[in-house]
C-alpha cells in the first residue's frame, strides 16, 4: 500500500515536470517556488509564532486565537485585491469597496469573539 | 493532525475539479466525443468548488505550516538519507502548494505579475502538488497509522480542539464572504469576492470586454453570420430574429470561479446547421469578430452542437445582448467553461 502510494506520487510529479519543463518563463516558476518557501519560513512563520507567544498568556486564549486566525485569513485573501496595481481590466471585476468590507468583516469577527468570551464567563 | 486531513481533502477536491476544468477547456482529441452536456450546471459546480476549495486551502495550509513550523529547525538537519529525502519531499510539497494557491488567488483578480502562462504553469504544478502529497502520505504512513490507533486522552486534546475550532471558523468566514460569486444562496454575504453578479450589466459579469477584444458597434454594423457546410449561406441579424426563437435558462460559469444563471434567447444551433445541410453528428468551428484572443476560434464537439439547449443567443435576460455580452450574437451551450461561450460570433463552419 505504502509503496503503491509512493510510486503513484513519483509518477504524478513526473507528469507535472513533463508539462512544466518545456514552458517558457520557467525561471519565474522556480523563483515562485523558492519565494513561497522563503516568504513563509522567514517572515510569516516567525510573525505568527511571535503572536502566538503573546497570546499564550492571555485569559480566554482559545477564543482570542480563533479570532486572530480568522482575521489573518480574511486579510490574507483580501490583500492581493488591495495591492493589485492599476484599474481593474473591466467594470464587472473588483466592483466592491474591499477596504471597507474587510474592516466590516474584521469588526464582526471581533464582536463575535468578545460575545463568546462574555457568554463563557457568565457560565 | 486533523488540519492535515482537511487540507488533504481540500487539495484533492481542488486537483480533481481542476482536471475537469482543464479537460473541458482543452480536451485531448480522443476525449472530445466523451464530454457530457449534462448536468447543465456541471461546470458551474465543479469550478465553483475549485475556487472555494482553493481559498479554503490557503487558510488550511497556513494553519498546517504553523503547527509544524518548529520542525523546520530540527538539528541535525538530516539524520539519514531517508530523512533527507523526506524533508526534500516536504519542501517540494510546500513550495508547489503555496505557488499553486498564490497564482490561483492572483489569477481570479486577472492580475498576471509573472513571465509564464498562468494556465499552463498552474496545470503542470497541480500535478506536482498531487504527486508530492501522495509521496508525503507514503513517507508518513506509519505515523498516520499510529495516530489513528491512539486513544485521544492526552492533556493537549482540549487545546487542540480549540485550535481546530479556530481554524474551522477562519475557513468559514473566508468561504462565507467569497462563495456568493458562484453559490447564489450566499450572494448577500459577498463582501470580499472579486465578482458580484448583482452589480453587472444585464445581470451577468463580463470576462473580456468588447474594448479589450477590439470589437465596436461599427464592426458589428452590417454584420451577417456566415455559415459554411454542404449548403453555405449568409444570414443577417433581422433574418435571425425572424427565425423561430428558443428561450433557455443556462448558467454561465467562468474559469475564474464566478457563475450566474440567466435567461438566453436565440436560434438553436441545430436549426442553423440543418439549414446548411450539415449531416447529423457534425461538429462545429465557431469564429469570433474579435481581433485576437486565445479563444477567437472555438471548436464545438458534435454533442454540444446537437443539444437543443445550445443557442446562437441574441438576447440575455430578455434584452438585446449588450456589446460587452457579445452583440450581435453569441454562443451559449450547457456545461461548458465561459471562455468557450464565444461572443461576437461571425462564422459557423460545419466540420
Amino acid at each position: 500500500m505504502r509503496i503503491i502510494l509512493g510510486v503513484a506520487g513519483v509518477a504524478l510529479i513526473a507528469v507535472g515536470l513533463f508539462f512544466l519543463l518545456p514552458l517558457p518563463g520557467l525561471w519565474g516558476v522556480a523563483a515562485g517556488f523558492a519565494g513561497a518557501v522563503a516568504l513563509h519560513d522567514a517572515i510569516v512563520g516567525p510573525l505568527v509564532l511571535l503572536t502566538g507567544l503573546l497570546v499564550a498568556r492571555l485569559p480566554d486564549r482559545a477564543v482570542v486565537r480563533g479570532a486572530l486566525i480568522s482575521m489573518g485569513a480574511l486579510v490574507l485573501v483580501t490583500l492581493p485585491v488591495l495591492l493589485r496595481p492599476g484599474p481593474p481590466p473591466n467594470p464587472t471585476l473588483l466592483t466592491l469597496p474591499y477596504g471597507r468590507n474587510l474592516l466590516i468583516c474584521l469588526g464582526v469577527v471581533a464582536v463575535v469573539a468578545v460575545a463568546l468570551v462574555l457568554v463563557r464567563r457568565r457560565r | 493532525m486533523a488540519i492535515g486531513r482537511w487540507l488533504g481533502a481540500a487539495i484533492v477536491v481542488c486537483f480533481l475539479t481542476g482536471l475537469i476544468s482543464h479537460v473541458l477547456q482543452h480536451p485531448p482529441g480522443w476525449m472530445t466525443g466523451l464530454l457530457p452536456t449534462r448536468p447543465v450546471w456541471g461546470y458551474r459546480l465543479t469550478q465553483g468548488l475549485h475556487v472555494a476549495s482553493g481559498l479554503a486551502a490557503i487558510v488550511l495550509v497556513m494553519a498546517k505550516l504553523w503547527t509544524v513550523y518548529p520542525r523546520l529547525f530540527e538539528w541535525p538537519p538530516f539524520r539519514s538519507l531517508a530523512h533527507l529525502v523526506e524533508r526534500l519531499t516536504i519542501a517540494l510539497l510546500v513550495a508547489a502548494t503555496v505557488f499553486e494557491l498564490f497564482t490561483g488567488l492572483i489569477n481570479i483578480l486577472q492580475w498576471y505579475p509573472w513571465p509564464f502562462s498562468f494556465t499552463q504553469a498552474h496545470f503542470a504544478v497541480g500535478w506536482i502538488v498531487a504527486g508530492s502529497l501522495l509521496l508525503h502520505l507514503a513517507v508518513k504512513a506509519p505515523l498516520i497509522r499510529a495516530h489513528w490507533r491512539k486513544k485521544t486522552s492526552d492533556v493537549d486534546a482540549a487545546d487542540r480542539r480549540a485550535l481546530l475550532a479556530g481554524v474551522g471558523a477562519a475557513v468559514g468566514v473566508v468561504t462565507l464572504t467569497t462563495a456568493g460569486q458562484s453559490f447564489t444562496p450566499l450572494r448577500a454575504f459577498t463582501l470580499l469576492a472579486p465578482r458580484s453578479p448583482d452589480l453587472a450589466t444585464q445581470g451577468v459579469p463580463v470576462n473580456r470586454t468588447a474594448a479589450a477584444a477590439r470589437v465596436s458597434h461599427a464592426s458589428a454594423d452590417g454584420w451577417a453570420l456566415e455559415v459554411t457546410g454542404p449548403r453555405p449561406y449568409r444570414i443577417t441579424l433581422a433574418e435571425l430574429n425572424a427565425l423561430p426563437q428558443r428561450r433557455v435558462r443556462l448558467p454561465i460559469a467562468c474559469v475564474e470561479g464566478w457563475s450566474v444563471n440567466a435567461w438566453w434567447s436565440g436560434v438553436p444551433i441545430g436549426d442553423l446547421l440543418e439549414r446548411a445541410g450539415a449531416p447529423p453528428g457534425s461538429a462545429l468551428r465557431v469564429t469570433s469578430l474579435e481581433a485576437w484572443g486565445y479563444y477567437r476560434v472555438m471548436e464545438m464537439p458534435a454533442q454540444y452542437a446537437a443539444d437543443p439547449q445550445t443557442l446562437l443567443a441574441l438576447r440575455l435576460n430578455d434584452e438585446v445582448l449588450s456589446l460587452d455580452h457579445g452583440y450581435p450574437a453569441r454562443i451559449i451551450a450547457p456545461n461548458r467553461p465561459g471562455v468557450l461561450q464565444t461572443k461576437w460570433v461571425s462564422r459557423l463552419e460545419v466540420r
